[in-house]
């Protein structure tokens, strides 16, 4: 029995199937959904494909359903890091597969006091020095992160490498792009700047309680 | 959607690659003193020009740094301004070729020159993307300071047009390798300038004109480049930190200045250095 005609019209009923899949991927304004479509269009496009034994379609969909698949795992292991964060140490580590290496030599500057902020930095290894207060960065430490929200977004000191080492490096537009790809990422991320800000308020606070009972007079 | 909305998002979905700039013409900073401002407007359309409107924004944006600032009278900010707009518009191949286009409005005559410059400097003016393989490739060969003559001539149809497209690689100049050491040095300058007016506003002044020291393009742009951060580095910046312990920084640098000649090895003005160095008290006062 020739059963070729029932592999066409099943191919046309699937094309038919799978366009239905790449016209939703196509409206998803956020990347999840995207995402996620996308993941399905591929599988329906390779099921489609077999009866023809259309392998170089088989081909293509099967690599576009791993990039998807890949990036859907990034987006969803960051939104699950930042949220973590927000209700942990408000780390920004979550941000490091995001960001490009630089080495640094002793003496470079890295920015200058009143530049035009663009990136956010994540230190690595080495020694940074803030020139104008002469405060040394830890290993580990963030410079930048809440220049993005700034809105005269210029660098409030200047900071100089002191001892060769490496730090990472986002652009303040790569976090704009995430924010605005993953509605989810963003409403943790503000958030978790926010805390940061309040923590650093609490530390000044405390500074200056503590420096108001310095100055204080001593009772006779 | 409208056909100009479409073309509106079009255009703002490729402005990287059409080097389009819609931000508006920039305004003078709220203060600026009144002799600063003839400079600081012929530096404005000068940059809009050489780049467009947001690179001069970025020229208001770093004026405003020393607006009602102490420590300096306004000639020294109008220097500051006509230099800075001087470094902001260095001269690259892309500015040569837009230099000799404008001669064609102004003189019937045409032009027809020969500049030199190195191969490192004709690669550094394209995108970083594109430029770092290519110079990378040319380390390893050994041929990174190759020279190479490139005429810029008016004198034919096929010279305007070569001209005119390499005035257009203005699109992409600011994520060109050059680009991004000139912000650097421009951001340098800034801040020596901004640190001598909080530690020694009499040097100011000095440390302004050091600016002057870099011209052009080729070998006396790579001169003045090295001439300037021996200086910064073996005078200006040790002073600052509290290494060094020079009363008077403006003269020194005007000192050290005197002793530039267009010598590679800087072996005048490092003997100099060296010996002002030599004369400061040896226990700084930081």
């Amino acid at each position: 029995m020739d059963t070729s005609h029932l592999a066409e019209h099943a191919g046309t009923a699937g094309a038919l199937f799978a366009s239905i899949f790449v016209v939703a991927t196509t409206t998803m304004r956020t990347m999840i959904p995207l995402r996620i479509f996308g993941i399905l269009a591929n599988v329906v496009l390779f099921l489609t494909a077999i009866p023809a034994h259309n392998y170089l379609v088989m081909l293509v969909q099967s690599v576009m359903c791993f990039v998807n698949s890949y990036r859907l795992h990034q987006m969803l292991q960051l939104v699950r890091d930042v949220k973590k964060s927000v209700n942990s140490d408000l780390s920004m580590d979550w941000l490091k597969p995001f960001m490009t290496e630089r080495n640094c030599s002793a003496g470079e500057m890295l920015f200058y006091k009143d530049e035009k902020a663009e990136e956010m930095l994540y230190i690595v290894s080495g020694k940074f020095k803030l020139v104008e207060s002469g405060i040394v960065f830890p290993v580990g430490a963030i410079v930048g992160e809440l220049g993005m929200l700034s809105p005269s977004k210029v660098r409030t000191q200047s900071l100089e490498c002191i001892e060769a080492g490496l730090v990472l490096s986002v652009s303040y537009s790569k976090v704009e792009e995430l924010y605005v790809q993953n509605p989810a990422f963003g409403f943790y991320f503000l958030r978790l700047s926010s805390a940061r800000l309040f923590q650093n308020l609490e530390t000044l606070q405390k500074q200056l309680t503590q420096l108001t009972a310095a100055s204080a007079p001593k009772p006779a | 959607m409208s056909d100009r909305g479409i073309l509106s998002s079009l255009r703002y979905l490729f402005a990287d690659v059409i080097g389009d700039d819609d931000a508006p013409t920039p305004f003078f900073p709220e203060g600026l003193p009144e002799a600063v401002v003839p400079v600081a407007s012929h530096a404005i359309h000068m940059l809009i020009e050489y780049q467009g409107t947001s690179y001069a924004q970025l020229y208001v944006d770093r004026l405003k740094r020393f607006v009602g600032r102490r420590g300096f009278d306004d000639a020294v900010f109008a220097e500051i301004a006509r230099l800075m707009a001087a470094r902001m518009s260095y001269e690259d191949p892309i500015r040569i070729a837009q230099l000799t286009l404008a001669t064609l409005e102004d003189s019937p005559a045409p032009v027809n020159e020969v500049k030199k410059f190195r191969i490192d400097e004709l690669v550094g003016a394209l995108p970083a993307i594109a430029a770092e393989p290519v110079l990378d490739t040319l380390e390893w060969l050994g041929w990174l300071r190759l020279p190479v003559s490139i005429r810029f001539s008016t004198a034919s149809r096929w010279g305007i047009r070569r001209l005119k497209i390499e005035a257009g690689l203005k699109r992409w100049r600011l994520f060109s390798v050059r680009y991004l050491k000139e912000r650097g040095w421009v951001e340098r300058w800034l801040h020596m300038i901004d640190r001598s007016l909080t530690k020694q506003p009499a040097a100011a002044p000095a440390i302004v004109q050091t600016a002057e020291m870099i011209t052009g393009y080729g070998d006396p742009y790579r001169q003045g480049m090295a001439d300037w951060n021996a200086i910064i580095d073996g005078l200006v910046k040790p002073t600052f930190d509290g290494v060094l312990d020079l009363t008077d920084l403006g003269a020194a640098v005007a000192e050290a200045r005197a002793a530039v000649l267009p010598d590679p090895r800087q072996a005048a003005l490092k003997r100099k250095i060296a010996e002002i160095r030599a004369r400061a008290p040896a226990e700084p006062n930081a």
